[in-house]
Formats: C-alpha cells, structure tokens, sequence
C-alpha cells in the first residue's frame, strides 16, 4: 500500500465529503473562483471574505448524524450558541410594550427601532433533562427555565439591557396540533382509495407508510442518503417549527412589528435542531402573503436560535447566574404577560394531561401513540397488538378488529441501526443494482422464513405500514444528543453530593442507562403531582372533543392570519446532493490523493 | 537468535493481477483463496495448482479492499467483500459448480469441518436444489449490496457462527449485520459503532464468542460486545503509538493440533506439564489478540481474567448508582502481554497467527515476512536473565513466562514492493495432504506468492 500513485489510484478513494453544498439560506456564498488552483498566491484580502467561522462544536455524540455532518452544518451549529444568545440579548433592546386592559401592545413612542421582542418556546424533554439533573420535578424544571429566561434573577439580572425573553412558551401546546393533524393525514392516506401505496392519485399526501418527520436527524439523514424516503415524509411542521411560526405570524400581526424584529430562540434535546432552524423552508417565505415588502427582504426564520438543554447550563452560568438558586415557583405576573391575542392566548396555555405523557406516547413526542389512539377510538372494540422488534427501539403495533383482522399497522423505529432496516425495506425493488451482476433469483416457494434471533416482522415488507414513528436517536428524544448527561450532571452538582467521585470518569453504560430512565421518568412523571383544574377537565373530554377543539382553534389562527392553514402547518423537503461516490477529482490532482493517503485516516 | 525456520517460496498464484492486491482470504475448507484487487475485481485460485479459477468482477466501481469467506458453509461458499466505493458484496457459489463429481473444488478427503458450537448454521443445505441450480448461469451470483458505509470499506469478518458480518470504514464507523439467512439474502443492520476517532482499519471476530476487535487509525484498538440489546465498546486498548493495521485472534484450544509453546532443553513431560499449565491459565483469560500498527511493532493483549478485575473504580459505592442495577461489569480490562521482537523497519501491514501452530506470521511496508514462535521462559534461564540485568520482577513467581522469539525472516519477498497482507493457509498441492500449512503472501504489485517454512 505504497503511497507511489499511479494513474488509478486517484479514482480510488471517495472524494471527501467534507464540503457542504446544502443550500443553506445563512451560508456565506462561497467564491469558487479562488478554488481552481490551490496553489495560486491569494493576497490576504482576497482569502478574508471565504474565511467561515471554524466549525466549533463535534456532534460525535449526536449518534443519529455523526455519519452525515458537515464542515457548513458544523458552523451553522456554531453560530447558535449560548453565546449568540447573550450577543443577541445585548445587541438588541427589549421593544417598551404597554400593558393595557385587552392585552399587551407596542409602546410606539419608546421604539427605538433597534428594539426587538424575545420570545422562547422549550420542549418537555429539556425540563425533564434538567428535573433529572436537579433532582426536582419537571413542572419546578419548568418554573427553572421560565426564571432563568424571564425572571428578575435571571438573563435579565445582567446584560447590558437587562434584557429577557417576554413569553416563554412549551412547545406540547403545537405539539397537540401537530398529533391531531398526524392522525388526519394517515387516515387521509389510507382513504386516498385503496390503491396501492406506490399509486396514489392525490399528490400532496405522503406515500405511505408515512413516516414521521419531527426528527431532524432523521430528515438530514433521509434527504442526504435515502431521497426515495422523502416522499414518505409526513409533511407536518414540528412541534418546534410549528412553534416558530404561530409565534412569529400571531405576534407581529398582533402587535404591528415585523418578524424580523422577533427574535425566537427554542430551547431542545437536540443538536440537530438547530439544522431544522436554519432550513430555508421554515421561514416567512412559506406563510408570508404577497405583501409588498415581502420580495425584497431577507427570509426571516420562524426560529431564530436553538440551544440545547446542555447549553441552557452554559447559559446560566456565563451570566454568573445559578439554576440551583433560582426561584422554583411560577413567575410574578409582571414577568408574565399575558400574551397580545386573546382567543390564541388559549393555544398557548393548552396543557397536556398527564395521560398523554406516558409510557405507552413514548419519549419523543407520542405520535404514533397519537395516531394509534385515534384509530383505536375510531374503530369501538378494536384491540392493539403489540409486538416487541429485535431491540427496544423497535417495536410494532397492529390494531385488530373484534373478529381479529388487522385494520392498521404501524411501527416505532429509533435509533441509526434501525432506520438502516426500515429504509432497507422501503427502498424500490430493482432488478439488479449493479451492471453485470446477476441478482440470485429464488423461487417464491422456496422462501424460508427469517431465522432472525429475536425479531418479530423482519418478513414484512414495511410497506404495509400506515404510519411509522422514527427518531434518530436510541431511545428517542429524552436521549436527544443535547440532553444533560450524567457526567455533566456530576460536574454541575460538583461534590456537594457527596460523592468523592472524579468527574471525568467517563461513566459505564450502564450508568449511563440508569440515568436516561430517570429523565424518561421525569417525562412521563409530567404534571403528576398537581392537578389543576384545568386538566382534570381536559381528562374529561373524550379524544373526539379534544381534536374538534384543536380543529377549531387552528381554523381561529388560520382565520386570524388570513392564511390559509396548509401554509402554516405543512412544509416540504428536498434531496440534498451529496458528493459520496461521484467522480469529482480532478484529473490534476494528485497532491490531493497524496494528501488524503497521508491525511485522512491514514490513507489505505 | 539465529532464524530456525526457512521460508521457501513454492509458487506464484498465476496470473497475478495487474493491478496492486490487497489482501488474500484462504477458504475456511476449501484449498482456495480469494485475492482482492485494485481492479474491482476479486481472484479466486486454487491452492491446489495456484492457477486462476475465476474472476469475480461487476460488483465493485472501485478498489476491492478486503473480502471474508463465511463460515460453516456446507455445498455452497459465501464471500463478503468490502470496496472503496463504500459498499459490502455478498456473493455465492454451489461448490459443485461446473465440476459435479470432481474433486479438484470439492472437499478433499483430508478435510474437516472446524468444530463448533452453533449446530444451526450447519444445517444450511440449499445447495440441492436443482431448480435453482438451473437458474444460475454464472458461477458467483451476486446476492446482496450492503450499503450504509459513508466512505471506503476497509474491512469485513464474519463472527465464528457466521450469523454476523462486522464491516468497517474510513468513516469512522463499525456496522454489525446480521445474515438472516432467510433464503432472500436479507441482511438487517444490528449496531453501528462510532466511538474510533478515525478511520477503522481492521475488524476481526474472537473465534468463539460474539466479541469483535477493531484497530484504528486513532492508534487504539477496541473490543465490543452486545450488552442487553445494543453493541457497545467493553475495552479501549491504547499502547501503539500508531495507526493499528491489523488483528487476528488466538487460535482455540480444539482448533488444529498446537499444545501451547515450546521450550529447549526440556523433557517432554516437563514440557506437557508446561503447556498444560499454560492451557489452564489461558483457559482464564481467553483468547489472546494479536496486532501490528504503523509504529513497527507486533504485539499481543491478553485479557485479565474477570476475578482478578478491580472493583475499586468501578464499584457501586462510588458511583452514586444503586447496586442492584450496577451489574458484574461489562468492561474488560486488557493488558499488553508482549512486544514481538522488532523485526520490521517500515509500518507493518498485516499479521497472522496460526491455529495450527500458534507462529505468527507478520508483514508490510519493508516487504519483508517475519515469523515468530512463543517459548517458555524455564526457571534457569530466568534466573540467568534476573543475574543478568540485576532485575527483581515480583511477578515472575509462579506465573508462567513465555517469551516471543523471531525463528524465520524473508526479505524482499516480493522483490521492491510493499507486502499488503499475510495469511496461513493449508498446504494442498501433494497428496496426500498433512496438516502442512503455508503462508500466503499479497503485494503491491499484484503478486500473490505462497511460501514453505522448514526447520
């Protein structure tokens, strides 16, 4: 395996894929004139405006796209940080809002124009993160972050504005939109006739089996590697994109201020989310009516700034403030305005009962849970049938009618090595992958069954499948690669537990899956141990009332925006081309293979 | 220590590829071997004559890296092959192929099916099925395409039941399959593992037990096994100081006829005594690992065994964890057991360690093959070392020394070019054939040479 190249050898290697071309709408356009000759001589002024930010964070702990992350993705990451917070909070003043009797407005002749309104949304596994890490429950996790981002001791304790965020909402109150709409568009598919998946008239419904999409992990895995899996795609917004949009499209038509001049920042369990931020297809593009100003500006996006429940730490603390020490009780009223919108108000302070938070949803959201209960009602005697797949991350579920025929089957699929066996089995049936390579043909008869250790289904095509709910991380999004892990916990706690232990031991797995069933504990736990009486009424209602009520105040928002409410709940996704396996070397470049050989893992 | 074995060369395997080769596979029962090329394809020869059989080509758009036969295969051969083009192959052919009745493919009489276990994979018998048969107009029917891998496949090996394939690559990353043999070629993908901080260079399964080894260019080597449901890394083994090109296991215990190492000036009851106290010993700590790195030396890890593991670190009382989920541990802890005596000057490819024997065989950047032969250290000749070098080692009390001696050298065996891959293979071109063993040895240039060793 000398390093003496001959001609061959520099097809030999995969060019690196380590150049993003995703089309992402913040990157600097790159000027490719400069790259034609590497070793042409370039004055510093010329290298200065193609000098992206380095690429700061490694997702090598994200496991679902450790494998697809790149070089731009990195920096994309790296531009929404703790510290970008604090810079945004300090660059920009709060806009003055008035508090006046039918809600909140803009105290115009305080606007400076600089000004710009903070809002937050954070998901349930955040709190659940941080309830694990303090030892609290997840509604004082809760009141935690409502301080921190809102509260007199927290963000704005210092800064130079003293800035804070003015709402901080919870991203369950779109993600029961988002479940209702779910279980609209698999029962929508599976009327669109009873057609072949493969043949489906109506265009604008996903192939099925639908497949979730609210793991961005899994989209960028999915538009990257696998495009024939896009059409599977549900075609709804996430909880946290949904977010973005009700906020932005609601705030700035209610207080008279552009969307730019909201600044959203969600608080996830994820890396990856930043990525769903940064899509070009979550911005006011996609919802903004042809109003004058609209083609000229920039897209604003429906989310701003994505912090993880790890950097909420490094938020805290790099304004010398500490979670322990913040009030765990619900803030003042004057900390908590109501929000400008009345009849939406109620959207937003939509609780969950604590039914719907539970083992059987899972930890990622309960969709499929969701879609499965919908059926289930919808069909009085039908029973679930669960079966266990090859691992925990696996698991299928067949809704069988009183006389025991299947009526629906869906499945969960979390994890990489998972979704490799489910994106196996969707991907088109061709006759041979390879030219001159025979496929060994076996007759039909001769078909044994799987002799697979413990899998239950692996004869099933997967396409039979109504709805499948897929995560990329194990575990599902409790385990979200931005969660607090139990060695940062350590660290945070520091030894006033007592513990002699030294922080940097890299804890067992076994450590490690203890505490992830204490954050699935916090999660599920959520809401338990007080009632209002709002929830109790809520448990009341049957699942029907419950999805009429969301119905109705969609259409309020819809009407409210004179938006049609497909622009505002559905998005799209698109193949990203990926250099992998393309003949992209050029003919001179030699140096480059030398330097891979040498470089990139050692070359052979 | 003069060299005490000559390695003779006894044939080209013709024609040679022309195009640089990479790494050659001996059947696990046939006398054949697979070769992969540069050219995407894959060679199969006869051991017999060392003549091309066939060529497998039309699968690969770029270099054949690396290729694993299955094993336990009874009428049929399995081959997996890994490519730069950042795909596995999995191929088949009816050993009957073309030949029906002749020997020359066929299991010789002299061969035995490699003992095992796993009674399951043996029943595999597709292979009678003259329906099919007639389907196939080529000899190797390509049956499946693993995709998955982001960059170049590096290399592939089936677990001792044949049930797993570990793959691995240049993307950092070690995928685990599981053959399902199901009549359809369905594979399912059962773990990926990313913890290597760089490009995976070599995978190899423990010859019995579902534990796989990985050497990387992140200079360490790792140890995995299934913990629950998933796959986890159990050892971290950092001690070369470069990337690890290559692993290969100790030989069980059933496997071949080797007792253990050898000794001088010994009487054969002593030295029985000797290696059935080595046996005992190693019967605690398992299969030894073998491996060879960029940084010019061969070593070998032995795992300590699992009683004699500290519990300080690990135990409940520090980790805040209750107990009752704190289970008996999964890691393991592996200790440096030799450094082989240096006999290369250039990076060290490739090694293999012979179940037959128990020599190692090693090779690389300088084209020379080196063998080695593990020793007993007796008591004198302790004794003489410790009055030499005025060394007290405390452990050598009645732990059994062994020590590593480089018996045999070839230089130049393929002339300029750099060695690729080294392998042992049984001898087949005289009959009757004995448990003779060769070595087969792949190069830069195409060649793939097979060589004698005699004392």
């Amino acid at each position: 395996m000398s390093a003496i190249l001959s001609a061959d050898d520099l097809n030999d290697f995969i060019s690196p894929g380590v150049a993003c071309i995703k089309p992402v709408e913040t990157l600097p356009p790159k000027d490719t004139k400069n790259q034609e000759d590497a070793y042409e001589v370039t004055t510093e002024d010329k290298v200065q405006p193609e000098d992206l930010p380095p690429a700061q964070i490694s997702l090598t702990d994200c496991l679902a796209c450790s494998g697809c992350v790149t070089s731009a993705e990195a920096v994309l990451i790296s531009l929404q940080s703790h510290a970008e917070v604090l810079n945004t909070l300090d660059a920009h003043p709060e806009i003055p809002l008035t508090h006046e009797p039918h809600g909140v407005g803009v105290n115009n002749t305080e606007d400076s124009k600089e000004g710009k309104i903070f809002v937050a949304s954070v998901s349930p596994q955040v709190r659940a993160s941080l309830a694990t890490t303090y030892g609290i429950s997840e509604k004082e996790a809760g009141y935690m972050i409502d301080q921190l981002l809102s509260g007199p001791q927290g963000l704005r304790g210092g800064g130079k504005h003293g800035n804070g965020f003015t709402w901080v909402v919870d991203t369950n109150a779109m993600r029961e939109a988002v479940l209702v709409l779910t279980a609209d568009e698999v029962s929508d598919s599976l009327n669109s006739g009873e057609s072949s998946a493969m043949s489906q008239s109506d265009d604008s419904l996903p192939k099925r089996p639908i497949l979730s999409s609210a793991c961005p992990g899994w989209i960028c895995y999915a538009e990257k590697t696998h495009p024939f899996i896009l059409p599977h795609l549900s075609r709804l917004k996430s909880p946290q994109a949904l977010s973005g949009t009700f906020l932005k499209t609601v705030l700035s038509k209610s207080l008279g201020v552009h969307p730019s001049r909201i600044w959203h920042l969600a608080v996830m369990p994820c890396f990856d989310k930043k990525l769903e931020a940064s899509r070009e297809e979550l911005t006011d593009m996609s919802w903004r009516q042809g109003d004058s100003s609209g083609s000229e500006s920039q897209p604003v996006r429906d989310v701003d700034c994505v912090i993880t429940a790890r950097e909420l730490l490094s938020l805290a603390s790099s304004r010398g403030s500490s979670l322990r020490d913040l009030p765990l009780q619900p803030l003042h009223s004057s900390f908590n305005p109501p929000f400008p919108e009345k009849t939406l108000d109620s959207f937003l302070s939509l609780k969950r009962s604590r039914a719907e938070q539970s083992l059987a949803t899972g930890t990622s959201g309960g969709y499929l849970h969701h879609v499965l209960m919908t059926f289930q009602a919808r069909n009085p005697g039908s029973e679930l049938v669960v079966n266990r797949g090859r691992n925990v991350d696996v698991v299928e579920y067949v809704l069988m009618s009183p006389e025991g025929q299947p009526i629906l089957k869906a499945a969960r699929y979390y994890g990489f090595r998972n979704i490799q066996n489910l994106v196996r089995k969707l991907k088109p049936a061709r006759v041979s992958r390879l030219p001159g390579a025979k496929p060994a043909v076996r007759p039909a008869a001769g078909r044994r069954q799987p002799m697979s250790r413990n899998a239950v289904s692996t004869g099933s095509s997967g396409s039979d499948y109504a709805y499948v709910e897929v995560m990329a991380c194990p575990g599902g999004c409790t385990n979200g690669g931005g969660q607090i892990r139990v060695e940062d916990a350590r660290e945070t706690l520091g030894p006033s537990q007592g513990e002699s232990l030294d922080a940097s031991m890299k804890p067992s797995p076994h450590e490690q899956r203890a505490w992830l069933a204490r954050v699935d504990e916090a999660y599920f736990s959520m809401d338990s141990e007080s009632e209002s009486e709002l929830e109790t009424q809520s448990q009341l209602l049957s699942l029907a009332d419950k999805e009429a009520k969301i119905h109705e105040r969609l259409r309020s928002w819809s009407e409210y925006m004179n938006i049609p409410l497909s622009k505002l709940v559905y998005t799209t996704y698109r193949k990203v081309e990926s250099d992998v396996g393309k003949d992209q070397t050029p003919a001179n470049d030699t140096s480059r293979v030398v330097e891979l050989a040498g470089k990139i893992g050692g070359g052979w | 220590m003069s060299p005490k074995v000559t390695i003779t060369h006894l044939s080209d395997l013709t024609p040679p590829s022309q195009e640089r080769t990479w790494l050659t596979a001996p059947h696990p029962t046939l006398p054949l071997v697979a070769t992969c090329s540069s050219d995407k394809t894959i060679r199969v020869y006869s051991l017999t004559n060392f003549t091309l059989l066939s060529t497998i080509t039309g699968g690969h758009k770029r270099s054949v890296r690396t290729a694993a036969w299955k094993p336990h295969m009874t009428g049929e051969s399995v081959l997996a092959t890994g490519s730069f083009d950042a795909t596995v192959g999995i191929w088949r052919r009816w050993d009957s192929y073309g030949q029906e009745g002749d020997a020359g493919m066929g299991m010789s009489s002299g061969d035995k099916q490699i003992p095992t276990d796993i009674s399951t994979a043996a029943s595999n018998g597709t292979g009678t099925d003259t329906a099919d048969r007639e389907e196939d107009e080529e000899e190797w029917r390509f049956a499946v395409l693993l995709d998955g891998h982001d960059s170049e496949v590096k290399s592939v090996s089936w677990s001792a039941s044949g049930m797993l394939l570990a793959t691995c690559s240049r993307d950092k990353s070690i995928w685990i399959w599981e053959d399902l043999d199901d009549g359809d070629n369905n594979f399912e993908t059962v773990a990926v593992m990313q913890e290597h901080g760089g490009d995976v260079k070599c995978v190899s399964w423990h010859p019995s037990e579902e534990c796989l080894a990985s050497g990387s260019y992140d200079d360490t080597i790792r140890l995995w096994r299934e913990d629950l449901d998933d796959w986890g890394q159990v050892a971290c083994i950092k001690g070369h100081g470069g990337t690890v090109w290559f692993l290969d296991w100790e030989g069980e215990e059933t496997e071949g006829n080797w007792s253990g190492p050898v000794a001088d000036s010994v009487s054969e009851s002593a030295l029985s005594a000797l290696q059935a106290q080595w046996r005992s010993q190693r019967a605690l700590s398992g299969p030894r690992l073998l491996s060879c790195s960029d940084d010019r030396t061969v070593r070998v890890w032995r795992r300590q065994p699992k009683e004699s593991q500290q519990t300080g670190p690990l135990s409940s009382a520090t980790t805040g964890i209750p107990s009752i989920i704190r289970p008996t541990g999964t890691d393991e802890v592996w200790e440096e057991d030799a450094v082989l005596p240096r006999a290369h000057e250039l990076p060290v490819y490739a090694v293999a360690w012979s179940k037959r024997t128990g020599l190692v065989a090693s090779t690389g950047a300088d084209g020379r093959i080196a063998l080695y032969e593990e020793r007993f250290v007796t008591r004198e000749q302790e004794q003489e070392q410790q009055a030499d070098s005025d060394a007290m080692d405390t452990t050598s009390g009645d732990v059994l020394r062994t020590e590593w001696v480089l018996v045999g050298v070839q230089d130049g065996a393929h002339g300029i070019y750099e060695i690729n891959h080294v392998a042992w293979a049984k001898r087949a071109d005289r009959r009757p054939g004995g448990e003779e063993e060769v070595l087969v040895s792949t190069a830069d240039d195409g060649s793939v040479k097979v060589w004698t060793l005699t004392r």
